[in-house]
């Protein structure tokens, strides 16, 4: 008997300790899809302080338009809302991520110590390496590679302005995308064989890397260049949810919910004075700028969904006599130099025409591997330099190897002294395809520029620096 | 089998039985309770003072400050919000009292309030500064556009240089540093952010050397000086709290924040580590603005949280502890700050301390200014 009078004793001092316990209430939350992660936490959460949040889980860049809907959302970022002027008054930052590649170690070992954007772009656009991105329409880790990848290569140093948007520059990065399936990470441990690496928030890698799941674990690595940081903010839709909100948040940032945090989801906490610990302990480089327009996103968002569809690119060199010594050189070095985010990508058709009075050689190239491009740098490299010059000739050459989406770059020092006329070539009926003109010493402008302004295209001088610049702008989306 | 037994209880003992201990307990716990002076809930009112704020919200966020509040019968809700936003908001006249960052939004509550209840306090003041790692000082040093002062964490900035750098697109790298990024400082949303706003104003005046003349010069120093601004992207409300995180040098290099903001981290730093936080340092514009913020009071519950700021010993105590010089009645400095933060062992910063906020242009100039500047919308 006595210890029954204990047990009920202590069971009422206990119950009377939590006698004042907070209301019950539930908010609705709409959260972007990586939170699923967070259930234990939020069993605490509502263990400590009543409020149940009932989680619908979207794309962080899907998500502005159901808004409506719910008492609050908990998105990576609040950046999308902002630029569209939706962002709710009250946001709070509740933990920290950056999106990060997940490569696999083998991998990530060929992309040197610390690759930058760049070098992946590099290595994707040579079919080395293959790698799943949520899709940017949805997912706000999908639109941030984007942004990242497309800051790091417009190279200003500042945030993206609509004129920096050349989507050839990113269509190189764009050919290593194995699947942009809504959930990245599932869809990585399903084709863990057959491709290299993931892109998403730090958290996710880490987490997967802990999980046993992967035959090979993933190397996180920041591009060196610059990394966009996610906050994962909190943010109130319906103000007369305010109370339980601000027990939520509150909660969400003391030091023991941002441990958990840290512990359970390997997020880093919000909260400086929270120590980050093993993985998290290391540094994670230098920001990205985000763009402040909608317009960019929206020209990024288009140069996406472009990419992949197999364009097509016809060089027609000029390999007269003239062109000995230094101009051929730079030419050879233009070419040399088109890799990182300017190199010949996977699904992109290469064909090269060298002519002097005839057309000497002719060469076509669907790039699938790195050593394809090879084939094309040896045509460059060629020392066969003959008499006269066929230019009329050969750009009509050139026009017969076109299929579908495709523009032409002439590469030429001098006038027109063999083969076809001007007059006979102008008179051929063909398919539009934008011709560009790069002009090396005495080449006279004026009949260059009659035919590429009829294409859309133009004449570009070649100076040693203008020539990739030209072969950049060449190469760009109209 | 047995026979049925029968005993007799005496109800109110029985009722003694189970009860006495737990309200023995109860009572012993509510006299604790009483000594050591946290009695809140039903046996104190407690009056719920909702109030909007921009970045001195930080005062009011204060564990400690909510204490004291509470001891004196008050609990302050914070709405958030940019103090040129706050100004104009639609639900002013609902709030107990207002505290938007700096004048020029003080004066447009006034304005909006006039005839109804509108009280001032001036509490403290904070200057705006530009906070920095300890590398990108030193560039910056080397760039010849920072001096170091004669103690560690604080840089003299000489803004004007400061803006021909940032205007020839020089990068980081340029100095020699592992960061191909543009100079650049990220300010806090100059539509919304008073902090924001008195940047625009600085690096105007570092331009022009003059405010503008009226509302034309206003809109071309706007257009001029777009460019500048629209490389640092899209603005955020307070750099502060993403400054101050480990991963701060991932969010930006150089953040426009408070002085109050970079103090507290420092204090908080030294209580928790025993040493200061020596890569994080701060720049003071030699031009140099300080920020006395107005704390307005719509109410009779805001006027009694003004006064207590301005009387009560703790919470004035308080707030050196969170960084800010506090202000007597009078307008005067009050605390010696200096020997606050001396004693702490906070190295104490040479600001300028004297009238310069004459640069600053008035306030329907420098609006339409910020108005070329960003997407404002108002």
């Amino acid at each position: 008997m006595p210890v029954v009078r204990l047990a009920v004793v202590l069971l009422l001092v206990l119950t009377a300790c939590t006698a004042n316990s907070p209301e019950q209430v539930r908010l609705s939350v709409l959260a972007t899809s990586e939170l699923a992660d967070l259930g234990p936490v939020l069993a605490d959460l509502r263990r400590d302080t009543g409020v149940e949040l009932t989680m619908e889980y979207r794309g962080t860049v899907e998500a502005g338009t159901e808004l409506a809907n719910f008492d609050a959302a908990w998105l990576s970022t609040s950046r999308f809302l902002r630029l569209r002027g939706g962002e709710p008054a009250l946001s709070t930052s509740t933990m920290l991520s950056p999106l990060v590649f997940g490569v696999k170690a083998g991998k990530a070992a060929r992309l040197g110590e610390q690759p930058s954007w760049a070098d992946i772009a590099d290595h994707a656009a040579a079919g080395d390496l293959k790698f799943g991105m949520a899709d940017p329409r949805v997912s706000g880790s999908g639109m941030a590679a984007l942004v990242g990848v497309a800051t790091a290569a417009a190279g200003t140093g500042a945030a993206l302005r609509t004129a920096d948007v050349r989507c050839d520059r990113i269509q190189g990065f764009l050919a290593g995308r194995a699947f942009d399936a809504p959930d990245v990470i599932e869809e990585f441990v399903r084709r863990q064989d057959d491709v290299d690496a993931v892109v998403a928030p730090e958290s996710a890698i880490l987490s997967l890397n802990a999980s046993g799941r992967l035959r090979e674990p993933l190397k996180v690595v920041y591009p060196r260049d610059g990394i966009v940081l996610a906050d994962y903010p909190l943010m109130l839709l319906r103000p007369e949810k305010r109370d339980a909100y601000d027990r939520v948040t509150q909660w969400l940032r003391s030091p023991a919910a941002q441990q958990a945090i840290m512990d359970r989801t390997r997020r880093r906490p919000i909260d400086p004075a929270v120590a980050r610990t093993g993985e998290l302990a290391a540094p994670i480089g230098n920001p990205l700028y985000f763009p402040d327009s909608q317009e960019v996103l929206d020209r990024l968002l288009a140069a996406y969904d472009r990419a992949g569809t197999g364009r097509q690119i016809v060089f027609v060199l000029d390999y007269s006599k003239s062109m000995a010594g230094p101009r051929v050189e730079g030419l050879r070095q233009a070419f040399a130099a088109l890799n990182g985010f300017d190199r010949f990508y996977v699904g992109e058709t290469v064909t090269i025409v060298r002519f002097a009075g005839q057309v000497l050689d002719e060469r076509s190239v669907t790039v699938t591997r790195k050593e394809d491009v090879d084939a094309l740098l040896a045509v460059v490299a060629s020392d066969d330099l003959r008499e006269y010059t066929a230019i009329w000739s050969a750009l009509d050459e050139a026009y017969r190897l076109v299929h579908g989406d495709a523009s032409i770059v002439v590469m030429t020092d001098g006038e027109n002294n063999a083969g076809l006329g001007l007059a006979e070539f102008l008179g051929r009926k063909r398919a539009a395809v934008p011709t560009y003109a790069i002009r090396f010493g005495e080449a006279g402008p004026g009949e260059l520029g009659r035919v590429t302004a009829a294409t859309g295209g133009r004449v570009v001088d070649a100076s040693a620096k203008s020539l990739l610049e030209a072969v950049r702008e060449i190469r760009g989306c109209r | 089998m047995d026979e049925p037994e029968f005993r007799v209880v005496d109800p109110l003992r029985r009722f003694l039985w189970w009860f006495s201990p737990p309200a023995a307990i109860a009572v012993i716990g509510l006299i604790l309770v009483l000594v050591t002076g946290h009695v809140t809930g039903p046996l104190k009112h407690i009056t719920v003072v909702r109030a909007m704020l921009a970045s001195k919200r930080e005062f009011f966020e204060d564990e400690q400050v909510k204490r004291i509040l509470m001891a004196n019968g008050y609990q302050v809700q914070i709405t958030p919000v940019g103090s040129f936003e706050l100004a104009e908001k639609e639900d002013l006249d609902t709030f107990g009292f207002v505290f938007p960052s700096g004048q020029s939004a003080a004066d447009r509550v006034r304005e909006r309030r006039q005839g109804q209840h509108a009280i001032a306090f001036r509490p403290f003041f904070t200057p705006i500064v530009l906070a920095t790692f300890r590398e990108y000082a030193d560039a910056l040093v080397k760039a010849g556009v920072a001096e170091q002062q004669s103690t560690s964490l604080y840089y003299d900035l000489d803004v004007d240089k400061m803006v021909e750098l940032i205007d020839s697109g020089a990068l980081w790298s340029d100095q020699g540093l592992d960061n191909r990024n543009r100079i650049i400082a990220q300010s806090p949303d100059p539509c919304r952010t008073y902090s924001g706003a008195v940047y625009v104003g600085l690096v105007a005046f570092a331009r022009y050397r003059h405010p503008p003349a009226g509302e034309a010069e206003a809109v071309k120093m706007g257009r001029e000086l777009k460019p500048m601004f629209d490389a640092e992207g899209q603005h955020g409300e307070d750099m502060a709290p993403k400054y101050f995180v480990p991963e701060g040098r991932s969010f930006a290099p150089i953040a426009v924040i408070y002085e109050h903001q970079f103090l507290a981290h420092q204090i908080r730093e030294l209580e928790r580590n025993g040493r200061l936080d020596d890569q994080r340092v701060l720049l003071y514009p030699k031009a140099q603005h300080e920020s006395a913020p107005e704390l307005i009071s719509l109410s009779p519950e805001g006027d009694e949280i003004g006064r207590l700021l301005m009387e009560n010993a703790d919470l004035r105590q308080r707030a050196v502890e969170l960084g800010f010089h506090v202000l007597s009645p009078g307008g005067a400095p009050e605390i010696d700050f200096a020997g606050f933060l001396g004693q702490r062992g906070v190295p104490v910063p040479r600001s300028g301390s004297g009238n310069t906020e004459t640069w600053l242009p008035a306030n329907a100039l420098l609006k339409k200014m910020i108005g070329e500047i960003g997407d404002c919308r108002w």
